[in-house]
């Protein structure tokens, strides 16, 4: 229902008959159009246009652009006012939306990156790296400076995002968003907020918070029950503490925290299911029973899509190789197609953030070439294997070989670690974790015998690491082997990668987007009435 | 006299309340369900399976926030006539009444409820019937054996006779 008036609105905005077949997909973009309008309304018209020239990237995937892309902001303006235009044909909720439209927010901040957007969608809508650059304002000498880096962006409106984006904590500058740390500044350092999956550091996660509402989002959080994807293990304090500051700090409605292993699980249709997780910090592994997250059988190790990433660059630099991030050089074209680097010289960068840009290259590399071997991986079988050539930024290709596979395989065998150079500091807590079949295997014989058939034959593979190719095909086999008998197993994993990726925001996006669901919020007067520690009989 | 009547009245709206809170905590003890209403025929009619047999099965969906019964199966029906009525890339919640013969010769019943969520409906289905199944399996009381399937080789009849057993 809503998505065929959502669809006929596109069409309306594409200038064409309503086709039937954009109608009925499943189509985020359909919802973007549709969801755009009652955020029109409440915020401020200015706002949405200071925010649609500040975050243009965000907006090129969108399809109202795509047949007119190269036009610029003036035309976009221009369709903002068509989309509103059309608004009072859809300005009625229930049928909009079925009657499911209370319009939350919903947020998943993991460890690696953070995922926010408007429930009812289907994908977030701002994704962003879940680590902040930070200045102590005692050092900074010329804040202009980093601006002149930014060369793609018109200076005015780069100043009013800087202001926008940085929030004074203390003495220390916070800079947020994947833009924000695109740039490089003098003096600044990343930090993450998350540690071992538990909060350290709650001005940062404000930060991201703030980051997500206002600049990415651009909504009031006091308008928008609020819908947050915690970790399985999240501890009482940690989700007192969030309940807390949701209310006082944001004033929202409306909140609700639900565990990810649980919403993976439903997102696939299943109340009983053992949930994979392998997400950019860390591994874990969480049962889950009629919707309830079995906390003893919780299964959790350090090693996930950050380590493996770790692993490579060391890897790559015993071999001679250096990875040089962005801003370390400039390209010039002395002739055509013909390209020379030029490395310049920054001498107040910090390791911090050398590293953080280093990560980002070769993530990028991981992503690109890795694949889980099908057996485990040895050394002199994969020692010819043939190269693959992958560019890096400053234009020198190099070539990965066994590489391909002996990383990825650290998750089934931590072990490997030992045999990569430059990696021994992390082999001791390495050695003390199990492979990722070891580690299922534990988990389902901690559960309750009456559920490990059912556990066994629902094993869900989700998270960022869960795309790695080949992953499934290899847990499932490793399982087999090693399985009781009579167990069946079955791996799944969605085929598409949008929803492999983000299942966890996805089923937030869904539940929170119900119209039965909203009976469950944790509401502002019953925070008023009850204090934070309601949270832990709202959402248990 | 009156005051008497004032004090039972109290202690009544006090026990009503209380009443109230417990039933609110049942209620809203479910982690992350959706909040479904179940249509009370769903539980006539489940009562009438369970107590006098007169269906073979009971398809339950959901629709305008709330679990109905979409479809009953008469006595006569087999377990295959029940599966067919099971849409391809739709989810389903299932009531089935399977009658077997055990190792030791004795004819026996039992009840099966089966969430079907094939993995080719929408994320939004599945995410709706995964979330509401918690609280709907409590209001039908009664079932034997539970199954999830997410494609019909999950639910041939050899696992529903292996889980029957």
């Amino acid at each position: 229902m809503q998505r065929i008036i959502g669809g006929s609105g596109l069409s309306l905005l594409q200038g064409s008959t309503p086709s039937p077949s954009i109608a009925i997909r499943p189509n985020s973009q359909v919802n973007l159009v549709a969801k755009s309008k009652p955020g029109n309304n409440r915020n401020p018209g200015q706002k949405r246009h200071r925010g649609l020239s500040l975050n243009p990237h965000k907006r090129v995937s969108k399809p109202q652009q795509s047949p007119q892309n190269t036009q610029h902001n003036t035309s976009q303006r221009e369709r903002e006012r068509r989309i509103e235009a059309f608004s009072p044909h859809q300005s009625n909720p229930a049928i909009m939306y079925g009657g499911d439209e209370v319009s939350a927010i919903v947020i998943d901040l993991g460890s690696h990156t953070c995922k926010a957007g408007y429930a009812g969608e289907d994908a977030p809508k701002a994704v962003f790296p879940s680590v902040v650059g930070s200045i102590d304002q005692m050092d900074v000498d010329d804040p202009g400076n980093p601006e002149k880096n930014s060369g793609s962006i018109p200076d005015s409106k780069n100043v009013v995002r800087t202001f926008d984006s940085e929030k004074s904590k203390g003495k220390n500058k916070l800079y947020v968003g994947s833009q924000a740390l695109g740039f490089r500044r003098d003096h600044m350092e990343v930090l993450s907020p998350i540690k071992d999956g538990v909060v350290v550091d709650w001005d940062i996660v404000e930060s991201i918070w703030d980051h997500a509402f206002r600049e990415c989002l651009l909504v009031d959080p006091k308008e928008h029950p609020m819908l947050l994807a915690e970790p399985s293990s999240n501890s009482q304090q940690q989700r007192e503490k969030t309940a807390e500051l949701m209310f006082e700090k944001y004033k929202v409605p409306a909140l609700f925290l639900a565990k990810n292993a649980v919403l993976t699980s439903f997102a696939s249709g299943r109340a009983t299911s053992l949930v994979v997780d392998s997400g950019g910090g860390s591994t874990t592994i969480a049962p889950v029973h009629d919707g309830y997250v079995l906390q003893k059988a919780v299964q959790s190790s350090p090693i996930g899509g950050e380590f493996l990433t770790d692993c490579l660059m060391k890897s790559l630099e015993s071999k001679g190789l250096t990875i040089k991030p962005r801003y370390s050089f400039k390209r010039k074209e002395i002739r055509p197609g013909e390209f020379q680097t030029v490395d310049l010289d920054l001498p107040n960068t910090t390791e911090s953030y050398k590293l953080f840009s280093q990560r980002v290259i070769v993530s990028d590399i991981k992503e690109c070439v890795c694949r889980a071997p099908d057996t485990p991986y040895d050394e002199s079988a994969y020692s010819n294997i043939p190269m693959t050539p992958y560019e890096l930024p400053d234009g020198q290709t190099i070539e990965i070989g066994a590489d391909r596979f002996k990383i990825p395989d650290v998750l089934f065998n931590p072990t490997l670690v030992q045999t990569i150079p430059g990696m021994e500091s992390s082999a001791e807590t390495a050695a003390s974790v199990r492979g990722l079949p070891q580690m299922v295997i534990e988990s389902i014989n901690k559960c309750d015998v009456d559920i490990r058939r059912e556990l066994f034959s629902s094993i869900l593979l989700s998270g960022g690491t869960a795309s790695m190719q080949q992953l499934k095909e290899r847990l499932e086999k490793d399982l087999l082997e090693e399985s009781p008998q009579a167990a069946r197993v079955k791996v799944l994993a969605s085929g598409n990668a949008t929803e492999r990726r983000f299942s966890v925001w996805i089923g937030g996006s869904i539940l929170a987007s119900l119209g039965s669901f909203q009976q469950m919020w944790f509401s502002k007067s019953e925070y008023e009435e009850h204090g934070a520690s309601y949270i832990q009989r709202k959402c248990p | 006299m009156l005051m008497m009547h004032q004090l039972k009245f109290e202690r009544l709206v006090i026990l009503f309340h209380n009443l109230f809170q417990l039933l609110l905590y049942v209620y809203t003890k479910a982690n992350a369900a959706s909040g479904m209403a179940v249509d009370d025929e769903c539980k006539l009619k489940f009562l009438e399976l369970k107590a006098k047999r007169n269906y073979r099965f009971i398809v339950f969906k959901i629709e305008n926030q709330q679990v109905i019964i979409e479809k009953l199966g008469t006595p006569e029906q087999s377990y295959d006539d029940f599966t067919a009525v099971l849409p391809a890339d739709e989810c389903r919640y299932a009531v089935f009444d399977f009658d077997f013969i055990t190792n030791e010769n004795i004819q026996k019943s039992k009840i099966f409820f089966i969430a079907w969520s094939p993995d080719t409906s929408r994320v939004r289905n599945k995410m709706v019937y995964a979330s509401s199944k918690d609280r709907f399996k409590r209001e039908l009381d009664g079932i034997q054996v539970e199954l999830q399937a997410t494609d019909p080789s999950e639910m041939s009849l050899d696992i529903i006779k292996s889980r029957a057993l």
